[in-house]
Protein backbone atom coordinates (compact mmCIF):
# COMPACT_ATOMS: atom_id res chain seq x y z
CA UNK A 1 0.00 0.00 0.00
CA UNK A 2 2.77 2.27 1.15
CA UNK A 3 4.35 2.74 -2.51
CA UNK A 4 7.04 5.86 -2.57
CA UNK A 5 4.08 8.55 -3.49
CA UNK A 6 1.00 7.17 -1.46
CA UNK A 7 -0.40 9.90 0.93
CA UNK A 8 -1.64 8.91 3.81
CA UNK A 9 -2.10 9.93 7.34
CA UNK A 10 -0.58 9.18 10.72
CA UNK A 11 -1.06 10.23 13.97
CA UNK A 12 1.81 11.76 15.95
CA UNK A 13 1.98 11.38 19.44
CA UNK A 14 5.03 13.76 21.12
CA UNK A 15 6.30 13.91 24.52
CA UNK A 16 5.76 17.71 25.24
CA UNK A 17 6.92 19.53 28.25
CA UNK A 18 6.59 23.73 28.59
CA UNK A 19 9.37 24.45 31.69
CA UNK A 20 6.56 27.33 32.15
CA UNK A 21 3.72 25.75 32.96
CA UNK A 22 3.99 21.77 33.26
CA UNK A 23 5.43 19.62 36.12
CA UNK A 24 5.31 16.65 33.99
CA UNK A 25 5.86 15.79 30.47
CA UNK A 26 2.25 14.67 29.04
CA UNK A 27 1.71 13.46 25.35
CA UNK A 28 -0.15 15.62 22.70
CA UNK A 29 -1.49 14.21 19.72
CA UNK A 30 -1.34 15.70 15.93
CA UNK A 31 -3.04 14.39 12.60
CA UNK A 32 -0.62 14.79 9.81
CA UNK A 33 -0.54 13.65 6.33
CA UNK A 34 2.63 12.13 4.87
CA UNK A 35 3.65 10.45 1.92
CA UNK A 36 6.20 7.91 1.40
CA UNK A 37 9.58 10.61 1.08
CA UNK A 38 9.03 11.59 4.63
CA UNK A 39 11.54 11.40 6.98
CA UNK A 40 10.38 11.98 11.05
CA UNK A 41 11.83 14.89 10.72
CA UNK A 42 9.62 16.16 8.18
CA UNK A 43 6.56 15.23 9.83
CA UNK A 44 7.87 16.54 13.27
CA UNK A 45 8.22 20.61 10.75
CA UNK A 46 4.73 19.68 9.56
CA UNK A 47 3.55 19.87 12.84
CA UNK A 48 5.66 23.06 13.78
CA UNK A 49 5.01 24.94 10.42
CA UNK A 50 1.08 24.66 10.27
CA UNK A 51 -0.28 23.40 13.55
CA UNK A 52 1.45 24.12 16.36
CA UNK A 53 4.65 26.85 16.38
CA UNK A 54 5.59 26.09 20.12
CA UNK A 55 7.16 22.99 19.43
CA UNK A 56 10.20 22.65 20.40
CA UNK A 57 13.16 20.65 19.26
CA UNK A 58 16.84 20.58 17.51
CA UNK A 59 17.83 20.19 14.39
CA UNK A 60 20.33 21.95 11.60
CA UNK A 61 21.62 19.56 8.52
CA UNK A 62 18.88 17.53 8.28
CA UNK A 63 20.93 15.12 6.42
CA UNK A 64 22.52 12.37 9.15
CA UNK A 65 25.40 15.00 9.84
CA UNK A 66 25.43 17.23 12.55
CA UNK A 67 23.63 14.96 15.18
CA UNK A 68 21.68 17.30 16.48
CA UNK A 69 18.23 15.69 15.83
CA UNK A 70 18.52 12.49 17.98
CA UNK A 71 14.95 11.52 20.16
CA UNK A 72 13.25 8.13 20.51
CA UNK A 73 11.37 7.33 17.67
CA UNK A 74 8.83 4.36 18.12
CA UNK A 75 10.77 3.56 21.58
CA UNK A 76 14.18 3.48 19.53
CA UNK A 77 16.58 5.86 19.66
CA UNK A 78 17.53 7.39 16.38
CA UNK A 79 18.00 10.43 14.44
CA UNK A 80 14.49 12.09 13.53
CA UNK A 81 16.25 12.78 10.07
CA UNK A 82 17.25 9.56 9.05
CA UNK A 83 14.31 7.44 9.23
CA UNK A 84 11.82 7.10 6.49
CA UNK A 85 8.12 7.07 7.49
CA UNK A 86 7.24 4.87 5.13
CA UNK A 87 9.66 2.02 6.88
CA UNK A 88 7.54 2.51 10.07
CA UNK A 89 4.84 -0.58 10.42
CA UNK A 90 2.29 1.23 12.67
CA UNK A 91 -0.07 4.70 11.70
CA UNK A 92 0.77 5.56 15.10
CA UNK A 93 4.36 7.61 15.25
CA UNK A 94 5.71 8.49 19.09
CA UNK A 95 8.12 10.73 19.13
CA UNK A 96 9.58 11.41 23.07
CA UNK A 97 13.23 13.22 24.20
CA UNK A 98 16.10 11.04 24.39
CA UNK A 99 16.18 9.41 28.12
CA UNK A 100 18.62 10.21 30.72
CA UNK A 101 19.49 13.61 30.09
CA UNK A 102 17.51 16.49 31.51
CA UNK A 103 14.47 17.77 29.42
CA UNK A 104 14.79 21.52 28.83
CA UNK A 105 11.51 21.47 26.46
CA UNK A 106 9.91 19.33 24.46
CA UNK A 107 12.51 17.05 22.48
CA UNK A 108 15.04 19.48 23.22
CA UNK A 109 17.05 17.92 26.41
CA UNK A 110 20.26 19.24 28.01
CA UNK A 111 23.55 17.75 26.26
CA UNK A 112 25.78 19.31 28.98
CA UNK A 113 26.38 15.96 31.08
CA UNK A 114 26.90 14.34 27.79
CA UNK A 115 29.63 16.91 26.72
CA UNK A 116 31.02 16.80 30.07
CA UNK A 117 31.73 12.99 29.70
CA UNK A 118 32.75 13.29 26.18
CA UNK A 119 35.65 15.92 27.32
CA UNK A 120 36.44 13.97 30.31
CA UNK A 121 38.22 11.09 28.28
CA UNK A 122 40.65 13.79 26.43
CA UNK A 123 39.21 13.28 22.97
CA UNK A 124 42.04 15.13 21.20
CA UNK A 125 45.56 13.94 20.02
CA UNK A 126 48.12 13.42 22.68
CA UNK A 127 51.44 13.53 21.42
CA UNK A 128 54.81 15.76 23.20
CA UNK A 129 57.16 13.88 21.08
CA UNK A 130 59.24 16.62 18.74
CA UNK A 131 57.87 16.86 15.37
CA UNK A 132 59.36 14.90 12.72
CA UNK A 133 60.22 16.94 10.17
CA UNK A 134 57.84 15.35 7.76
CA UNK A 135 54.21 14.31 8.98
CA UNK A 136 54.25 11.65 11.56
CA UNK A 137 53.16 8.75 9.52
CA UNK A 138 50.45 6.01 9.57
CA UNK A 139 50.20 3.07 7.27
CA UNK A 140 46.98 2.19 5.89
CA UNK A 141 46.42 -0.67 8.41
CA UNK A 142 47.19 1.44 11.43
CA UNK A 143 44.46 4.05 10.43
CA UNK A 144 42.11 1.21 9.58
CA UNK A 145 42.32 0.23 13.46
CA UNK A 146 40.40 2.70 14.67
CA UNK A 147 38.23 4.24 11.78
CA UNK A 148 35.01 2.91 12.75
CA UNK A 149 34.85 4.96 15.95
CA UNK A 150 35.99 8.15 13.61
CA UNK A 151 32.85 7.98 12.15
CA UNK A 152 31.02 9.33 15.34
CA UNK A 153 28.61 12.62 15.01
CA UNK A 154 28.02 12.63 18.86
CA UNK A 155 24.41 12.49 18.74
CA UNK A 156 23.82 10.89 21.62
CA UNK A 157 21.70 8.04 20.57
CA UNK A 158 23.99 5.17 22.37
CA UNK A 159 24.56 6.52 25.47
CA UNK A 160 20.98 7.64 26.23
CA UNK A 161 19.89 4.04 25.03
CA UNK A 162 22.19 2.22 27.59
CA UNK A 163 20.71 0.85 30.59
CA UNK A 164 23.55 1.76 33.34
CA UNK A 165 23.22 5.09 32.31
CA UNK A 166 19.48 4.89 32.49
CA UNK A 167 20.00 4.56 35.75
CA UNK A 168 23.09 6.52 36.74
CA UNK A 169 23.99 9.60 34.99
CA UNK A 170 27.66 9.58 35.89
CA UNK A 171 28.46 6.48 33.95
CA UNK A 172 30.89 8.18 31.04
CA UNK A 173 28.62 6.15 28.77
CA UNK A 174 29.34 4.81 24.86
CA UNK A 175 29.73 7.86 22.82
CA UNK A 176 32.48 8.79 25.61
CA UNK A 177 34.24 5.48 25.47
CA UNK A 178 33.60 5.32 21.49
CA UNK A 179 36.00 8.65 21.86
CA UNK A 180 38.92 7.69 23.53
CA UNK A 181 38.89 4.35 21.30
CA UNK A 182 39.60 6.41 18.16
CA UNK A 183 42.76 7.66 20.06
CA UNK A 184 43.64 4.71 22.33
CA UNK A 185 43.71 2.87 19.43
CA UNK A 186 45.77 5.65 17.00
CA UNK A 187 49.22 4.73 16.59
CA UNK A 188 50.35 8.72 16.52
CA UNK A 189 48.87 9.24 19.89
CA UNK A 190 50.98 8.89 23.15
CA UNK A 191 47.86 9.05 25.70
CA UNK A 192 46.56 5.78 25.74
CA UNK A 193 47.55 5.14 29.40
CA UNK A 194 45.93 8.17 30.74
CA UNK A 195 42.39 6.97 28.40
CA UNK A 196 42.38 3.84 30.10
CA UNK A 197 43.21 5.61 33.64
CA UNK A 198 39.92 7.61 33.24
CA UNK A 199 37.65 4.61 31.89
CA UNK A 200 39.00 2.47 34.63
CA UNK A 201 36.55 3.69 37.40
CA UNK A 202 33.65 2.79 38.96
CA UNK A 203 32.00 5.33 36.43
CA UNK A 204 33.67 3.64 33.48
CA UNK A 205 34.11 0.79 31.04
CA UNK A 206 33.21 -1.75 33.48
CA UNK A 207 29.51 -0.58 33.90
CA UNK A 208 29.22 -1.48 30.43
CA UNK A 209 26.93 -4.46 30.65
CA UNK A 210 26.92 -5.59 26.96
CA UNK A 211 23.35 -4.89 26.63
CA UNK A 212 23.98 -3.71 22.69
CA UNK A 213 21.19 -1.09 22.91
CA UNK A 214 24.18 1.37 21.84
CA UNK A 215 25.14 -0.82 19.23
CA UNK A 216 21.54 -1.25 16.98
CA UNK A 217 21.00 2.70 18.22
CA UNK A 218 23.93 3.84 16.65
CA UNK A 219 22.92 6.06 13.14
CA UNK A 220 26.23 5.70 11.79
CA UNK A 221 26.27 1.99 12.52
CA UNK A 222 29.65 2.11 14.48
CA UNK A 223 30.00 -1.34 16.60
CA UNK A 224 29.58 0.60 19.70
CA UNK A 225 29.67 -2.66 22.19
CA UNK A 226 33.11 -4.04 19.68
CA UNK A 227 34.85 -1.01 20.71
CA UNK A 228 33.79 -0.77 24.26
CA UNK A 229 34.91 -4.55 24.55
CA UNK A 230 38.18 -3.85 22.82
CA UNK A 231 38.90 -0.84 25.55
CA UNK A 232 38.25 -3.44 28.29
CA UNK A 233 40.50 -5.86 27.00
CA UNK A 234 43.14 -3.23 26.65
CA UNK A 235 43.38 -2.42 30.12
CA UNK A 236 42.89 -6.02 31.15
CA UNK A 237 46.59 -7.06 29.28
CA UNK A 238 47.35 -3.51 28.57
CA UNK A 239 48.07 -4.36 24.89
CA UNK A 240 46.62 -1.71 22.60
CA UNK A 241 48.51 -3.69 19.16
CA UNK A 242 51.29 -1.24 19.25
CA UNK A 243 53.98 0.36 21.65
CA UNK A 244 53.24 3.89 22.40
CA UNK A 245 56.75 4.30 23.94
CA UNK A 246 58.62 4.22 19.92
CA UNK B 1 -5.52 33.87 29.50
CA UNK B 2 -4.09 34.45 32.24
CA UNK B 3 -2.01 31.53 33.41
CA UNK B 4 0.74 31.89 35.87
CA UNK B 5 3.99 31.13 34.58
CA UNK B 6 6.62 29.82 36.77
CA UNK B 7 10.48 30.28 36.57
CA UNK B 8 11.24 28.07 33.24
CA UNK B 9 13.20 24.72 34.88
CA UNK B 10 14.52 21.76 33.25
CA UNK B 11 12.64 18.20 33.83
CA UNK B 12 14.39 14.95 35.70
CA UNK B 13 12.60 12.03 36.14
CA UNK B 14 12.41 10.82 39.78
CA UNK B 15 13.50 7.74 41.11
CA UNK B 16 10.69 5.61 39.73
CA UNK B 17 10.85 6.68 36.30
CA UNK B 18 14.83 6.17 36.38
CA UNK B 19 13.61 2.46 36.82
CA UNK B 20 10.62 1.53 34.49
CA UNK B 21 10.60 4.34 31.57
CA UNK B 22 13.21 1.82 29.96
CA UNK B 23 11.41 -0.39 29.90
CA UNK B 24 9.41 0.98 27.25
CA UNK B 25 12.87 1.11 25.10
CA UNK B 26 12.65 -1.39 22.71
CA UNK B 27 15.98 -2.58 22.79
CA UNK B 28 15.36 -5.94 21.67
CA UNK B 29 17.08 -9.43 22.81
CA UNK B 30 19.86 -7.69 24.17
CA UNK B 31 18.06 -5.61 26.42
CA UNK B 32 15.91 -8.31 27.62
CA UNK B 33 18.62 -10.50 28.30
CA UNK B 34 20.24 -8.04 30.34
CA UNK B 35 16.96 -7.59 32.18
CA UNK B 36 16.29 -11.66 32.75
CA UNK B 37 20.04 -12.08 33.72
CA UNK B 38 19.41 -9.17 36.27
CA UNK B 39 16.27 -10.54 37.59
CA UNK B 40 17.62 -14.12 37.95
CA UNK B 41 20.07 -12.66 39.81
CA UNK B 42 18.20 -11.37 42.25
CA UNK B 43 15.80 -13.91 42.65
CA UNK B 44 19.02 -17.16 43.27
CA UNK B 45 20.03 -14.35 45.48
CA UNK B 46 17.41 -14.39 47.80
CA UNK B 47 16.65 -18.00 47.73
CA UNK B 48 20.58 -18.46 48.48
CA UNK B 49 20.15 -16.20 51.53
CA UNK B 50 16.79 -18.75 52.83
CA UNK B 51 18.95 -21.91 51.83
CA UNK B 52 22.36 -21.09 53.95
CA UNK B 53 19.82 -20.35 57.02
CA UNK B 54 18.10 -23.72 56.50
CA UNK B 55 21.19 -25.33 55.76
CA UNK B 56 22.86 -23.85 59.28
CA UNK B 57 19.72 -25.34 60.78
CA UNK B 58 21.33 -29.12 60.19
CA UNK B 59 24.14 -28.31 62.47
CA UNK B 60 22.03 -26.48 65.03
CA UNK B 61 19.13 -27.77 65.03
CA UNK B 62 18.86 -31.07 63.38
CA UNK B 63 14.91 -31.90 63.95
CA UNK B 64 14.29 -27.93 63.27
CA UNK B 65 16.14 -28.69 59.69
CA UNK B 66 14.12 -31.94 59.09
CA UNK B 67 10.16 -29.82 60.00
CA UNK B 68 11.67 -27.21 57.51
CA UNK B 69 12.54 -29.65 54.77
CA UNK B 70 9.21 -31.31 55.44
CA UNK B 71 7.48 -28.45 54.27
CA UNK B 72 8.87 -28.47 50.89
CA UNK B 73 6.68 -31.95 50.31
CA UNK B 74 3.91 -30.00 51.72
CA UNK B 75 4.25 -31.44 55.08
CA UNK B 76 3.72 -29.04 58.60
CA UNK B 77 4.92 -31.27 61.04
CA UNK B 78 6.01 -30.39 64.81
CA UNK B 79 3.45 -27.61 65.08
CA UNK B 80 -0.04 -28.19 66.95
CA UNK B 81 -2.10 -30.97 66.16
CA UNK B 82 -4.70 -29.26 64.17
CA UNK B 83 -1.43 -27.59 61.99
CA UNK B 84 0.17 -30.56 60.89
CA UNK B 85 -0.89 -32.02 58.06
CA UNK B 86 -0.24 -32.87 54.40
CA UNK B 87 -1.04 -29.32 52.01
CA UNK B 88 -0.84 -30.94 48.94
CA UNK B 89 -1.03 -27.50 47.83
CA UNK B 90 1.55 -26.62 49.62
CA UNK B 91 3.78 -29.19 47.90
CA UNK B 92 2.62 -27.36 44.57
CA UNK B 93 3.52 -24.61 45.17
CA UNK B 94 7.22 -25.24 46.43
CA UNK B 95 7.54 -27.31 43.30
CA UNK B 96 6.57 -25.26 40.98
CA UNK B 97 9.06 -22.96 43.11
CA UNK B 98 11.71 -25.63 42.70
CA UNK B 99 11.03 -25.57 38.96
CA UNK B 100 11.52 -21.57 38.79
CA UNK B 101 14.69 -21.42 40.67
CA UNK B 102 16.49 -23.95 39.00
CA UNK B 103 15.13 -22.16 35.50
CA UNK B 104 16.97 -19.30 36.82
CA UNK B 105 20.10 -20.85 37.24
CA UNK B 106 20.28 -22.31 34.35
CA UNK B 107 19.40 -18.91 32.43
CA UNK B 108 21.87 -17.47 34.30
CA UNK B 109 24.52 -19.81 33.89
CA UNK B 110 23.76 -19.84 30.00
CA UNK B 111 23.53 -16.13 29.44
CA UNK B 112 26.19 -15.83 31.52
CA UNK B 113 28.77 -18.21 29.31
CA UNK B 114 27.14 -16.02 26.90
CA UNK B 115 28.41 -12.57 28.53
CA UNK B 116 31.64 -13.70 29.02
CA UNK B 117 32.08 -15.21 25.24
CA UNK B 118 31.94 -11.12 24.54
CA UNK B 119 34.91 -10.50 27.02
CA UNK B 120 37.16 -12.87 26.04
CA UNK B 121 36.41 -13.78 22.29
CA UNK B 122 36.70 -10.90 19.98
CA UNK B 123 33.99 -12.26 17.76
CA UNK B 124 31.24 -12.80 19.77
CA UNK B 125 29.84 -9.32 19.55
CA UNK B 126 29.01 -9.82 16.01
CA UNK B 127 26.99 -12.52 17.06
CA UNK B 128 24.83 -11.66 19.66
CA UNK B 129 21.58 -12.57 18.67
CA UNK B 130 22.76 -16.29 17.39
CA UNK B 131 24.43 -16.79 20.58
CA UNK B 132 21.39 -15.69 22.64
CA UNK B 133 19.07 -17.65 20.38
CA UNK B 134 21.34 -20.68 21.34
CA UNK B 135 20.80 -19.78 25.11
CA UNK B 136 17.24 -20.30 24.72
CA UNK B 137 17.74 -23.48 22.64
CA UNK B 138 19.23 -25.12 25.06
CA UNK B 139 17.42 -23.54 28.09
CA UNK B 140 14.41 -25.07 26.84
CA UNK B 141 15.52 -28.24 26.12
CA UNK B 142 17.27 -28.85 29.21
CA UNK B 143 14.55 -27.36 31.26
CA UNK B 144 11.47 -29.87 28.91
CA UNK B 145 13.54 -32.46 30.64
CA UNK B 146 13.84 -30.94 33.92
CA UNK B 147 9.98 -30.06 34.20
CA UNK B 148 9.51 -33.66 33.45
CA UNK B 149 11.80 -35.46 36.52
CA UNK B 150 10.62 -32.35 38.84
CA UNK B 151 7.23 -32.32 38.63
CA UNK B 152 6.13 -36.15 38.00
CA UNK B 153 6.61 -36.95 41.67
CA UNK B 154 3.74 -34.15 42.63
CA UNK B 155 1.59 -37.27 41.09
CA UNK B 156 1.98 -40.04 43.65
CA UNK B 157 2.23 -39.04 47.64
CA UNK B 158 5.46 -37.34 49.15
CA UNK B 159 7.61 -39.94 50.62
CA UNK B 160 7.58 -38.68 54.02
CA UNK B 161 4.26 -39.14 54.69
CA UNK B 162 5.05 -41.42 58.15
CA UNK B 163 5.67 -38.40 59.37
CA UNK B 164 2.14 -37.65 59.51
CA UNK B 165 1.00 -40.55 62.17
CA UNK B 166 3.96 -38.83 64.62
CA UNK B 167 3.61 -35.59 64.08
CA UNK B 168 1.81 -34.71 67.67
CA UNK B 169 4.31 -32.87 69.68
CA UNK B 170 5.07 -29.68 68.96
CA UNK B 171 8.17 -30.35 70.25
CA UNK B 172 11.40 -29.41 68.09
CA UNK B 173 12.89 -33.19 68.33
CA UNK B 174 10.21 -35.07 66.91
CA UNK B 175 8.53 -38.18 69.56
CA UNK B 176 5.81 -40.62 70.12
CA UNK C 1 51.90 22.24 31.83
CA UNK C 2 53.05 18.82 32.99
CA UNK C 3 54.10 16.35 30.83
CA UNK C 4 51.46 14.65 29.70
CA UNK C 5 53.03 11.76 28.09
CA UNK C 6 56.20 10.26 26.62
CA UNK C 7 58.43 7.33 26.54
CA UNK C 8 57.98 4.28 28.84
CA UNK C 9 54.47 5.01 29.96
CA UNK C 10 52.71 2.15 31.02
CA UNK C 11 49.38 1.39 28.86
CA UNK C 12 47.51 -0.80 31.80
CA UNK C 13 45.92 0.65 34.59
CA UNK C 14 47.31 -0.29 38.07
CA UNK C 15 44.01 -3.11 38.53
CA UNK C 16 42.05 -1.10 40.36
CA UNK C 17 38.74 -2.55 42.30
CA UNK C 18 36.04 -2.15 39.41
CA UNK C 19 38.85 -4.18 37.34
CA UNK C 20 39.05 -6.91 39.69
CA UNK C 21 35.60 -6.95 40.59
CA UNK C 22 34.10 -7.16 36.54
CA UNK C 23 37.21 -9.99 36.38
CA UNK C 24 36.12 -11.82 39.35
CA UNK C 25 32.47 -11.84 38.35
CA UNK C 26 33.37 -13.71 35.39
CA UNK C 27 36.02 -16.29 36.66
CA UNK C 28 33.71 -17.06 39.93
CA UNK C 29 31.04 -17.55 37.28
CA UNK C 30 31.91 -19.70 35.65
CA UNK C 31 33.19 -21.66 38.27
CA UNK C 32 29.65 -21.81 39.78
CA UNK C 33 28.18 -22.99 35.94
CA UNK C 34 30.00 -26.00 37.16
CA UNK C 35 29.83 -25.99 40.93
CA UNK C 36 25.88 -24.93 41.26
CA UNK C 37 24.51 -26.24 38.12
CA UNK C 38 26.10 -29.68 39.25
CA UNK C 39 24.59 -29.03 43.20
CA UNK C 40 21.46 -28.86 41.71
CA UNK C 41 21.20 -31.66 39.32
CA UNK C 42 22.39 -34.28 42.43
CA UNK C 43 19.92 -32.68 44.85
CA UNK C 44 17.14 -31.99 42.49
CA UNK C 45 17.37 -34.67 39.63
CA UNK C 46 19.05 -37.80 40.81
CA UNK C 47 17.80 -37.49 43.97
CA UNK C 48 14.45 -36.18 44.90
CA UNK C 49 14.31 -32.87 46.83
CA UNK C 50 11.59 -34.54 48.79
CA UNK C 51 13.76 -37.17 50.36
CA UNK C 52 16.27 -35.12 51.44
CA UNK C 53 16.54 -34.83 55.40
CA UNK C 54 19.06 -34.41 58.21
CA UNK C 55 20.15 -37.74 57.64
CA UNK C 56 20.52 -37.42 54.07
CA UNK C 57 23.23 -34.14 54.49
CA UNK C 58 25.00 -36.78 56.99
CA UNK C 59 25.18 -39.10 54.36
CA UNK C 60 27.11 -36.44 51.84
CA UNK C 61 29.23 -34.52 55.01
CA UNK C 62 29.87 -37.46 57.06
CA UNK C 63 31.08 -40.19 54.92
CA UNK C 64 34.02 -41.73 55.15
CA UNK C 65 35.75 -41.37 51.96
CA UNK C 66 33.78 -38.83 50.57
CA UNK C 67 32.71 -36.42 52.92
CA UNK C 68 35.87 -34.27 52.40
CA UNK C 69 35.09 -33.67 49.21
CA UNK C 70 31.35 -32.72 49.39
CA UNK C 71 32.26 -30.62 51.91
CA UNK C 72 34.64 -29.20 49.95
CA UNK C 73 32.57 -28.68 46.89
CA UNK C 74 29.48 -26.94 49.26
CA UNK C 75 32.45 -24.64 50.87
CA UNK C 76 34.16 -23.39 47.46
CA UNK C 77 30.35 -22.73 45.99
CA UNK C 78 29.30 -21.20 49.23
CA UNK C 79 32.05 -18.41 48.89
CA UNK C 80 32.48 -17.85 45.32
CA UNK C 81 28.71 -17.47 45.24
CA UNK C 82 28.27 -15.42 48.33
CA UNK C 83 31.03 -13.17 47.03
CA UNK C 84 29.51 -13.60 42.87
CA UNK C 85 26.03 -12.55 44.08
CA UNK C 86 26.37 -9.97 46.69
CA UNK C 87 28.65 -8.17 44.54
CA UNK C 88 26.06 -8.60 41.86
CA UNK C 89 23.87 -7.02 44.70
CA UNK C 90 25.97 -4.11 44.96
CA UNK C 91 26.70 -3.37 41.14
CA UNK C 92 22.66 -3.55 40.95
CA UNK C 93 22.38 -1.37 43.54
CA UNK C 94 24.81 1.57 42.45
CA UNK C 95 23.08 2.06 39.43
CA UNK C 96 20.01 3.16 41.32
CA UNK C 97 21.61 4.80 44.46
CA UNK C 98 23.96 7.59 43.45
CA UNK C 99 24.56 9.65 46.38
CA UNK C 100 28.17 8.58 47.69
CA UNK C 101 27.33 8.96 51.49
CA UNK C 102 24.07 6.52 50.67
CA UNK C 103 26.78 4.23 48.49
CA UNK C 104 28.73 3.88 51.56
CA UNK C 105 25.54 2.83 53.82
CA UNK C 106 24.39 0.31 51.18
CA UNK C 107 28.21 -1.19 50.85
CA UNK C 108 28.08 -1.75 54.75
CA UNK C 109 25.09 -3.21 54.71
CA UNK C 110 25.28 -5.12 52.09
CA UNK C 111 29.14 -6.67 53.14
CA UNK C 112 28.17 -7.00 56.33
CA UNK C 113 25.35 -8.98 55.88
CA UNK C 114 27.72 -11.27 53.65
CA UNK C 115 29.96 -11.84 55.96
CA UNK C 116 27.63 -12.86 58.29
CA UNK C 117 25.87 -15.61 55.94
CA UNK C 118 28.91 -16.66 54.64
CA UNK C 119 29.99 -16.99 58.36
CA UNK C 120 27.02 -20.12 59.55
CA UNK C 121 27.19 -21.52 55.97
CA UNK C 122 31.00 -22.28 56.52
CA UNK C 123 30.27 -23.07 59.99
CA UNK C 124 27.33 -25.28 59.28
CA UNK C 125 29.76 -27.08 56.11
CA UNK C 126 32.72 -27.59 58.23
CA UNK C 127 31.71 -28.22 61.93
CA UNK C 128 29.62 -30.64 61.03
CA UNK C 129 29.10 -33.97 63.36
CA UNK C 130 26.77 -36.79 62.40
CA UNK C 131 24.50 -37.37 65.18
CA UNK C 132 23.79 -41.61 64.79
CA UNK C 133 21.00 -41.09 68.08
CA UNK C 134 19.04 -38.65 66.18
CA UNK C 135 19.17 -40.47 63.33
CA UNK C 136 18.32 -43.41 64.82
CA UNK C 137 15.47 -41.81 66.70
CA UNK C 138 13.86 -40.35 63.71
CA UNK C 139 14.28 -43.76 61.30
CA UNK C 140 12.37 -45.73 64.44
CA UNK C 141 9.51 -43.26 64.90
CA UNK C 142 9.58 -42.59 60.87
CA UNK C 143 10.76 -45.56 59.34
CA UNK C 144 13.73 -45.97 56.81
CA UNK C 145 13.30 -43.21 54.37
CA UNK C 146 14.13 -45.25 51.25
CA UNK C 147 17.48 -43.47 50.28
CA UNK C 148 19.13 -42.34 53.79
CA UNK C 149 22.15 -44.53 54.96
CA UNK C 150 21.42 -47.39 56.86
CA UNK C 151 23.10 -45.91 60.23
CA UNK C 152 25.80 -48.76 60.26
CA UNK C 153 27.41 -48.35 56.53
CA UNK C 154 26.89 -44.63 55.93
CA UNK C 155 29.37 -44.55 52.97
CA UNK C 156 27.26 -46.81 51.16
CA UNK C 157 24.36 -44.18 49.97
CA UNK C 158 26.29 -41.47 49.08
CA UNK C 159 25.93 -42.29 45.04
CA UNK C 160 23.20 -44.98 45.40
CA UNK C 161 19.52 -44.18 44.72
CA UNK C 162 17.30 -46.46 45.79
CA UNK C 163 14.27 -44.21 45.72
CA UNK C 164 13.41 -45.27 41.86
S1 LIG D 1 26.69 -2.33 25.32
FE1 LIG D 1 27.35 -1.30 27.18
S2 LIG D 1 27.45 0.85 26.67
FE2 LIG D 1 26.23 -0.16 25.07
S3 LIG D 1 24.11 0.08 25.74
FE3 LIG D 1 24.92 -1.82 26.50
S4 LIG D 1 25.62 -1.43 28.55
FE4 LIG D 1 25.41 0.52 27.49
S1 LIG E 1 28.65 6.36 18.69
FE1 LIG E 1 26.97 6.53 17.22
S2 LIG E 1 25.16 6.82 18.51
FE2 LIG E 1 26.91 7.23 19.78
S3 LIG E 1 27.17 9.44 19.69
FE3 LIG E 1 28.49 8.52 18.13
S4 LIG E 1 27.27 8.50 16.28
FE4 LIG E 1 25.87 8.86 17.95
S1 LIG F 1 19.55 17.22 11.67
FE1 LIG F 1 21.69 16.91 11.53
S2 LIG F 1 21.77 14.80 11.97
FE2 LIG F 1 19.64 15.05 11.82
Amino acid sequence: MTTTDSVRNLTLKIKRYDPERDEKPHWEEYEVEVDGHDRVLDVIQKVKWYQDETLGLRRSCAHGVCGSDAMRINGINGLACKVLVKNLQSSLLTVEPILGLPVIKDLIVDMKPFFDHYKSVMPFLINDDPPPTTERLQSPAERARFDDSTKCILCACCTTACPPFWGDQKYVGPAAIVNAHRFIFDSRDRGAAERLDILNDAQGVWRCRTVFNCTSACPRDIKVTQAIQEVKRAMLTGDIGFDPST
Amino acid sequence: MSQSLRTPQVYRRGFRDRLVEGLRYGGGVGQWSWLIHRLTGLGILLFLVIHIVDTFFVVAFPALYDHTVAIYSGIISGLHPTVNGYYWPLRWVFRLGELGLIASVLFHALNGIRIVLFDFWPKAVNHQKTLFNAVQIVFWVIMILVTIRVVSPLFSAPEHVPVLKTASAPAMVPSR
Amino acid sequence: MAKRSGAGRRVKPAGGFELLAWYWMRISGLLLVVLALGHLFITHIIYNVESINYAFVASRWAAPKTGFFWRIWDLSMISLAMFHGFNGLRQVLDEYVINPSRRVVVHTLIWSFMFALLGIGSYAILMFQKDEKYINQWELEHGRVANSSPSTSPASSVLVDSTR
